[in-house]
């Protein structure tokens, strides 16, 4: 499967619909066909579902000259990368995952673009499955800016928020083009200094925001005394389709790195009725949870922060994680098919007491890689 | 911290042990080499394998000087015999020979529990090296697989 000699493009091939996203991305990235078989074969329901030929649209969308190649039944992909090409786009997303499904996605190919993307997504901002945009905009936008990604055009909007099963909710992302990437050096998070978070509530009472700020501040204001969490009621057209409410919470150090937590409500129809004071308290919790964990990458920004310093310039990277998620873990199998490159992984258990789980020191040389469409080599 | 502790336990045991040791009639050098493996093994299994080298030098330089203190007592007895005897081969027998007498005494006199822990060594290092194997799990091996491994050795 790996191994292949660099240079003359080899087509990688796999089976199964997991990991989809990640094997899309990559194959953009480092220019390599992919051919991806049995897709769903032995279910009822065979082939790629609706929010997967939405992705591969995306893909197609921001690139120019890909072959996508899917069979009858939709259980064998072949992708022909082509180069990333951005711009100013637009794209429906299906209301089946969030936007956060597609944006992960976009966050890892838009620094790579001939021109700068700007984007406007529709569809479900926050759900109970994928990171929601709000998380995205706090966590991965600075996250992107410690790579050497930033300037006034990155940036991530809400428009309209909008919650299962319609959806209805409209985002607009810019990301600015760069040539190359920078190494980084990030090994101590520091202490905790502030939790800031968004209660959010769309076509339901406005007060449901402010009970889940009550119970979420009830556990938070035990650990520390600088908490502001915002509360967004959005009416009319930019509440979407249909009612909900959720919350995110972020928490941010001394040392700039910014860890996250969120909870969404049931989505209408499905399972029972939550209260926002319980929300509210298991938000909390999870954050206290991921502080527990620790590192200086959020959990669910860490494969973006591998893949980062993979693309970075030919230079050591370290990165402490908290303990690795199985996607990440995936991801890092991926990056050695696509890249052929191999992390030095250390495990640390922390000395002293009060900062947490295990972490996991994460240590690479970046490939050098160029932003091709930008330049000839 | 917890291992600075234990260093300092260490280095308080130690001269009292070498005390204990010196008037101790000649006999010191099998005990001592004993007592020294003894604590690199107990050592070794409070280590948490982070940072090895850094132990290992310090454990070899105290070995070092326990060991120059041995051969000290050694060449006090050895010159001791001397006067004793005249022919040096008859010197070097009876050293390897009162070893073996000594050894023999303390087989029977201490209790069977004070030599216990030289039991089947080599299987209680294997336990060991697994233990600290397991305690720390390789997440290299665990998420590239075995083929790292062959990768690394070659």
């Amino acid at each position: 499967m790996a191994g292949g000699a660099a240079g003359e493009a080899q087509c990688l091939s796999y089976t199964g619909c997991n990991f989809l996203r990640q094997r899309l991305v990559l194959a953009t990235l480092s220019g390599r066909p992919l051919k991806i078989r049995k897709i769903r074969a032995k279910e009822e329901d065979p082939g790629l579902r609706d929010f997967e030929a939405s992705f591969i649209r995306l893909i197609d969308k921001v690139t120019n000259g890909s072959r996508i190649e899917i069979n009858q039944t939709g259980t064998t992909l072949y992708y022909q990368p082509g180069l990333l090409y951005g711009g100013s786009l637009e794209h429906d997303c299906s209301p089946s995952r969030g936007i956060g499904y597609y944006l992960e996605s976009l966050l890892c190919l838009a620094p790579f673009m001939k021109h700068p993307l700007k984007i406007v997504l529709r569809g479900v901002t926050n759900d109970q499955v994928d990171p929601s945009v709000d998380v995205l905009k706090a966590t991965a936008l600075p996250l992107l800016k410690k790579f050497g990604i930033d300037g006034e055009s990155l940036d991530i909007k809400i428009n309209r928020r909008g919650m299962p099963p319609k959806g209805g909710g409209e985002i607009l992302f810019a990301c600015p083009v760069r040539k190359v990437l920078q190494p980084v050096q990030f090994t101590d998070p520091g202490k905790i200094k502030r939790i800031r978070g968004t209660a959010y509530s769309v076509r339901v009472s406005p007060q449901m925001a402010n009970r889940m700020v009550e119970s979420a501040r009830g556990i938070l204001n035990k650990f520390l005394p600088d908490i502001y969490i915002y509360t967004d009621h959005m009416k009319g057209v930019s509440s979407g389709k249909s009612p909900g409410f959720g919350m995110c919470l972020t928490a941010e150090t001394i040392n700039g790195t910014i860890l996250s937590a969120e909870l969404a409500s049931n989505p209408q129809g499905q399972g029972a009725a939550v209260l926002p004071e319980e929300l509210g308290q298991n938000c909390a919790k999870l954050l206290l949870e991921e502080v527990y964990r620790g590192g200086c990458v959020d959990s669910t920004n860490q494969s973006l922060a591998l893949l980062l310093m993979t693309l970075g310039q030919r230079d050591v990277s370290k990165v402490l994680l908290g303990p690795l998620s199985p996607y990440t873990i995936e991801f890092l199998r991926h990056l050695r098919s696509f890249f052929q490159i191999m992390f030095k992984i250390e495990t640390k258990t922390p000395e002293e007491e009060h900062v947490g789980g295990e972490k996991v020191l994460m240590t690479c040389v970046g490939i050098g890689f160029c932003n091709l469409s930008k330049t000839i080599r | 911290s917890e291992r600075t502790e234990t260093k300092s336990e260490i280095s308080d045991h130690s001269p009292k042990r070498k005390a204990v040791l010196t008037t101790d009639s000649g006999n010191c050098t099998a005990e001592e080499a004993s007592e020294s493996e003894e604590e690199d093994s107990l050592l070794e299994e409070g280590d948490d394998g982070g940072s090895h080298e850094e132990l290992d030098t310090e454990e070899s330089n105290r070995n070092g000087f326990q060991h120059s203190q041995g051969k000290k007592a050694d060449s006090v007895r050895q010159t001791k015999l001397k006067t004793v005897d005249t022919e040096d081969d008859d010197v070097e027998n009876l050293l390897r020979e009162e070893e073996e007498y000594e050894e023999k005494i303390d087989l029977s006199a201490d209790t069977t529990g004070a030599l216990k822990w030289k039991e089947d060594l080599t299987q209680k290092a294997a336990e060991a090296f697994l233990r600290q194997q397991r305690s720390t799990p390789n997440l290299r091996k665990l998420v590239y697989g075995t083929a790292v491994e062959d990768e690394d050795q070659e």
